[in-house]
């Protein structure tokens, strides 16, 4: 399989002389199509900036991130944000939905602000599997947390993305809502084929993950296949110790 | 809570800056109209007193209350005076001097300024007046004059040289012989000046044989007082007021600041609308802030900050800023004088200029005006931060507290307040003035009124226009539309500033509009001649003798000049207008009868009047019955009433009642006319015939011009135009203001979305897309605006024009102005725009994200 996204030499420094902080002390890797890949480790060990460089948000300080085939330390501003609308597919952990918009216009969003229509039947299909068929045109103030997660979780699928990049997206929730995003997450690899990686704290969501990143201090410090939670459990005791 | 006040403003520099703005404008109006009122005052003071420097005693006509205006008729008494009083005891010398309104021609034959007066007056003794020859002489024989040096220098004459002069006998040419200045003056706060010898100065004013005030200087050892009593004494019975020199300067300096309060009342109003636009930009930042600091103002309350001190933090804040932007406003005010100057010059109305007065008033009400304004306006938010309960520092995801409805009874209440008020002004009997003030308080409370009710309207409004952007922008445009409606007291209050500037703007174009049209109707309707003759400036009479020299003109048939003026009759408010007509007047003027006929105008004889029937005097009076008239020369006439006009009748002339041409010169004073109307025999083709008088007016009398039908059409519309367009320039103060207001509002609304936009930038959204989102936003808050302020406009136009139409005033909507102020005012909310629009553009992403 192709890689979707690689990262070569990332650094990200912050800040500059004695105050300066690596967040990211070279990190190389590369993520196959398809695929579930947790990344783990404690705060402030640079989760969310890799995600940030590898999304096209954040510009590393050197080494080179190609997204689908694009080499994106070469792009502006707007190449970069046509790409992130077309590619690549958010969760973020604040639900950070529009709250003037209704569940199905907030989940249509990447496909109107590209002008594009979307498919009707995809889409039914899409807002049935997140189950807010009955939700379509309720403003996320309506919405409970769980809910309105999914649909940002749909809105992140609904232009087929190249990769979804999801940051602690059941940081906020409860557990019930939380498995419902981690199957939901699953299950758009399963059964749809897509790439997403996500940063999480929780080892029971990274134990459905197929791959699982361990960060601290901005490198990479483990890089394995997943397991069940107390594998995960583990691996974390031995990071952190 | 002093320093935390002082940080908060400090860390928010360019909202601060910005609600400054809303009250620097209106104060910077206000006090420029003090210093430059203040400063015209001042030259024409200086001036009085130099003028009356030497002179002990001076003796004028004696003027009649109400009917002394700058629109009165020139008063003289009668040169045998001069003498009477020269052979009063104690008196050394006695001069009668003679002044008056003259046309002085450039050396390219064209009329010298547009503005500021110019005068003919007789050479004075030296130490009566403050003229000093700075070249040359006195002018000697009738046909020499000397000019003051501004006017001199200015046009490039030379002394030796020829001039022109255009007085009540038509253009005469003269040599000039001096060259003076007025005391260490060129000018005469820009006025123009043609010494005369006295003979040749009343024959050029049209006053032969006749004086406008007589001069006098005492013997050594006789008071000014007893020289007054005296000369009072040798004078009794005759209609003239004596005054010592003091007194008399004093008297013109008070006489010219009645005229010029009219201008700064005019000018003031227009500041008082921007403050009042100002408030509503304050209030609403203060309500957003006060929204957006709830939680900070809720920790504040946990930790146990009083409700009082809450209130003082919010209220010191507003008292800074309005102190601040007072004092900016105030310098403002001093560079806006000039400015004044020059804006009314560019539509054609030149003021006199002087070093700048700056009067204590002029700094206290200023600093005192914008400073509680803003605390005003803060108030109602600086409440609401009191009540924000300790508790909402726990809450998340709070809602502005701006959601509470009542039920709109104080809104609906103050409506009704506002409208009873315009009502008053307009269908009660207080004087003019009071009627104004009735009529600019129910404004104003209108507007209030309709701010506090437009929340419910925004929804439907912004759907209305949001509707067809979304059409046309798609998502931007849904987004625009919702945002701004998420807060609709925000975007109600935004859209209000611009509301009331808009109302204003097309309140004033209906009426313009419908003036210009009733003008065109009447003169449509009335006017049956092939010419009429006026001065260039729209409002100088004609020369005298411009009728009998157009009357000559080979094809001329008949004249029918015209001649304007007031009185005043007991029982009937104001002053009626007075029109002197001659006895051929229904050749050239179609009159619509009640009772009467052409013959009752061609007889009217020394005490025939016919009255409008829907004046004053048409109430009180049937046809045969006598009324007194007080003239402006304060005669009592007693006149018989011989006709009824209809309605409106005459009005575009001025109202009223008619008198024949006799009345007016005799009784009235008024020797020149407003205009005169001229009908051809047909004995020639009128083209030649027309040439024919525009020669003879260019050669003769070029202050002069004959007009077609069409033409004075044109001309009453361009002059009304003009005006307008002065209006609308000063009226643009306050819609910069409700700008201001709006560019606030939306860098506040983009501050608050700050999370959101980062959002729709991380999924893709591009910076040109935020921009559109915060532009069309814009463009619906001030479209929101413009349409309520249309709307209040025509409303506005409809209620005052229905006293009007009894006077013949026909209400014309113009269309294309009003779409045109729409158009404008959605780009003035793209303009608005710019900068919040860039700043969302810019947001960094990862810093709008950052999770906290
Ligand atoms: N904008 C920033 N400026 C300065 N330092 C930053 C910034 N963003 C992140 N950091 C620092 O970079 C390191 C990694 O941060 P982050 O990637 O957010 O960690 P994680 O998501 O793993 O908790 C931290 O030490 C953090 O303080
Ligand atoms: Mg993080």
């Amino acid at each position: 399989m192709p890689d979707i996204v690689t990262a070569t030499d990332l650094t990200r420094r912050y800040g500059e002389g004695e105050a300066a902080v690596d967040a990211l002390a070279g990190v190389t890797v590369a993520f196959p199509a398809g695929g579930l890949t947790a990344i783990m480790g404690p705060s402030g060990s640079g989760k969310s900036t890799l995600m940030h460089c590898l999304a096209g948000l954040d510009t590393p300080t050197s080494g080179s991130v190609t997204l689908d085939g694009v080499e994106l330390s070469g792009l502006g501003d707007k190449e970069l944000t046509e790409l992130r609308r077309d590619r690549v597919g958010f969760v973020f952990q604040a639900f950070n939905l529009l709250p003037v918009l209704t569940a199905e216009e907030n989940i249509t969003l990447p496909l109107t602000l590209a002008g594009r229509k979307p498919d009707q039947a995809w889409l039914d299909q899409l807002i049935e599997t997140v189950g807010l068929t009955d939700r379509r045109t309720h403003r996320p103030a309506e919405l409970s947390g769980g809910q309105q997660q999914r649909v940002a979780v749909a809105r992140a699928l609904v232009h087929k993305p190249a990769v979804v990049f999801a940051d602690e997206p059941t940081g906020n929730l409860d557990s019930n809502s939380s498995e419902e995003i981690q199957r939901l997450l699953r299950q758009s690899v399963d059964d749809l084929g897509q790439t997403v990686i996500m940063v999480t704290h929780d080892a029971h969501a990274a134990s459905i993950a197929d791959r699982l990143l361990v960060l601290a201090d901005g490198r990479i410090v483990h890089d394995a296949p997943a397991g069940d939670a107390d594998a995960v459990f583990e691996v974390m005791r031995g990071v952190t110790a | 809570m002093t320093s935390l006040t002082l940080r908060n403003m400090a860390s928010r520099k360019l909202r601060t800056a910005l609600t400054s703005i809303a009250i620097i404008l209106g104060v910077a109006m206000i006090s420029g109209t003090f210093v430059l009122t203040d400063t015209i005052n001042k030259s024409f003071d200086d001036i009085f007193q130099a003028g009356n420097q030497g002179i002990d005693v001076a003796v004028t006509p004696k003027t009649v209350a109400g009917l002394d205006g700058i629109d009165g008729p020139q008063l003289s008494m009668p040169q045998t005076l001069v003498k009477q009083v020269a052979a009063v005891d104690g008196v050394a010398v006695a001069e009668g001097s003679v002044s008056g309104q003259v046309s002085i021609r450039s050396p390219e034959g064209k009329a010298i300024s547009k503005g500021p007066p110019n005068f003919a007056s007789s050479v004075a003794d030296e130490r009566f007046t403050a003229f000093r020859y700075t070249e040359g002489r006195a002018p000697s024989t009738p046909r020499e004059v000397a000019l003051d040096a501004s006017t001199f220098d200015k046009q490039g004459f030379r002394l030796g040289g020829p001039v022109t002069v255009v007085g009540a006998q038509g253009a005469t040419r003269y040599t000039i012989t001096g060259v003076v200045r007025f005391g260490d003056e060129n000018s005469l706060a820009g006025a123009s000046f043609a010494l005369m010898t006295t003979p040749e100065a009343q024959r050029a004013t049209g006053q032969a044989g006749r004086v406008n005030e007589i001069d006098v200087a005492g013997d050594d050892g006789v008071s000014p007082a007893e020289l007054k009593s005296r000369v009072a004494t040798a004078l009794r019975g005759e209609r003239v007021t004596v005054r010592t020199g003091q007194e008399n300067a004093d008297k013109q300096s008070e006489d010219l600041k009645k005229n010029l309060s009219f201008l700064r009342t005019a000018l003031l109003v227009f500041g008082g609308i921007a403050v009042f636009v100002g408030a509503f930009v304050i209030y609403n930042t203060f309500s957003i802030t006060v929204a957006q600091r709830t939680r900070e103002l809720a920790l504040l309350r946990t930790l146990g900050a009083s409700r009082g001190q809450v209130l003082r933090s919010v209220a010191l804040e507003a008292a800074i800023i309005g102190l601040a932007a007072s004092i900016v406003g105030l310098i403002g005010g001093l560079l806006l004088a000039p400015g004044l100057t020059q804006l009314f010059s560019a539509f054609g109305f030149d003021l006199p200029s002087g070093g700048s007065v700056v009067q204590a008033r002029t700094i206290i009400v200023a600093l005192l005006v914008g400073t509680l304004v803003t605390i005003l306006a803060s108030l109602a938010p600086a409440l609401r931060a009191t009540r924000v309960a300790p508790v909402a520092a726990m809450r998340e995801g709070l809602s502005e507290g701006e959601g509470r409805r009542r039920r709109p009874y104080f809104a609906t209440l103050l409506l009704v307040v506002g409208v009873v008020l315009l009502c008053l002004g307009l269908f009660g009997n207080g004087s003019g003035g009071q009627a104004a003030t009735l009529l600019g308080l129910g404004a104003a409370v209108v507007f209030l009124a309709v701010a506090l009710l437009s929340p419910r309207l925004v929804k439907p409004l912004a759907a209305g226009i949001g509707r067809p952007l979304q059409g046309i922008f798609g998502l931007s445009g849904l987004l625009a539309r919702e945002n701004a409606t998420r807060n609709p007291a925000r975007t109600a209050v935004t859209a209000a500033a611009l509301m009331i500037g808009v109302a204003l703007v097309a309140f004033v174009s209906i009426f313009a509009a419908g003036l210009t049209g009733s003008v065109d109707a009447t003169v449509d309707k009335s006017f049956t001649g092939d010419l009429t003759v006026m001065a260039t400036d729209g409002f100088s009479p004609v020369p005298e003798g411009a009728q009998a020299a157009v009357a000559k003109v080979p094809g001329v048939g008949d004249t029918t000049a015209f001649r304007f003026s007031r009185g005043k009759v007991r029982g009937v408010s104001g002053t009626p207008a007075v029109v002197g007509v001659d006895p051929s007047v229904a050749r050239t003027y179609k009159t619509t009868w009640k009772e009467g006929d052409n013959d009752v105008l061609a007889n009217l004889g020394a005490d025939g009047a016919v009255v409008d029937a829907g004046s004053g005097l048409g109430d009180k009076y049937k046809v045969g019955d006598r009324f007194t008239v007080t003239t402006p020369t304060g005669k009592q006439v007693t006149f018989t009433v011989r006709g009824l006009v209809d309605e409106g009748d005459f009005g575009v002339l001025g109202g009223g009642m008619v008198v024949s041409t006799q009345a007016v010169v005799e009784d009235f004073g008024v020797r020149q006319p407003g205009m005169i109307a001229v009908k051809f025999d047909g004995s020639r083709p009128a083209p030649e015939v027309r040439k024919e008088v525009d020669t003879l007016l260019e050669r003769q009398f070029p202050n002069a011009e004959a007009q077609t039908k069409e033409e004075l059409k044109k001309s009453q519309s361009d002059q009304i135009n003009q005006l307008l367009g002065l209006i609308y320039a000063l009226l643009a103060l306050s819609v910069i203001v409700s700008l201001f207001g709006i560019v606030n509002t939306l860098a506040l609304s983009v501050f608050e979305r700050t999370r959101e936009l980062g959002m729709l930038r991380a999924i893709g959204t591009t910076r040109r897309q935020v921009r559109r989102i915060v532009r069309l936003e814009a463009v619906i808050t001030s479209l929101i605006g413009a349409s309520l302020g249309v709307v209040l406009g025509v409303l506005f136009a409809l209620l005052v024009s229905r006293p009007l139409e009894e006077e013949g005033f026909v209400l014309t909507f113009p269309i294309v102005t009003l779409l045109i102020l729409l158009v404008l005012s959605a780009l003035a909310g793209i303009v608005a725009a710019i900068m919040p629009a860039r700043r969302a553009s810019k947001l960094d992403v990862l810093e709008a994200l950052a999770y906290e």
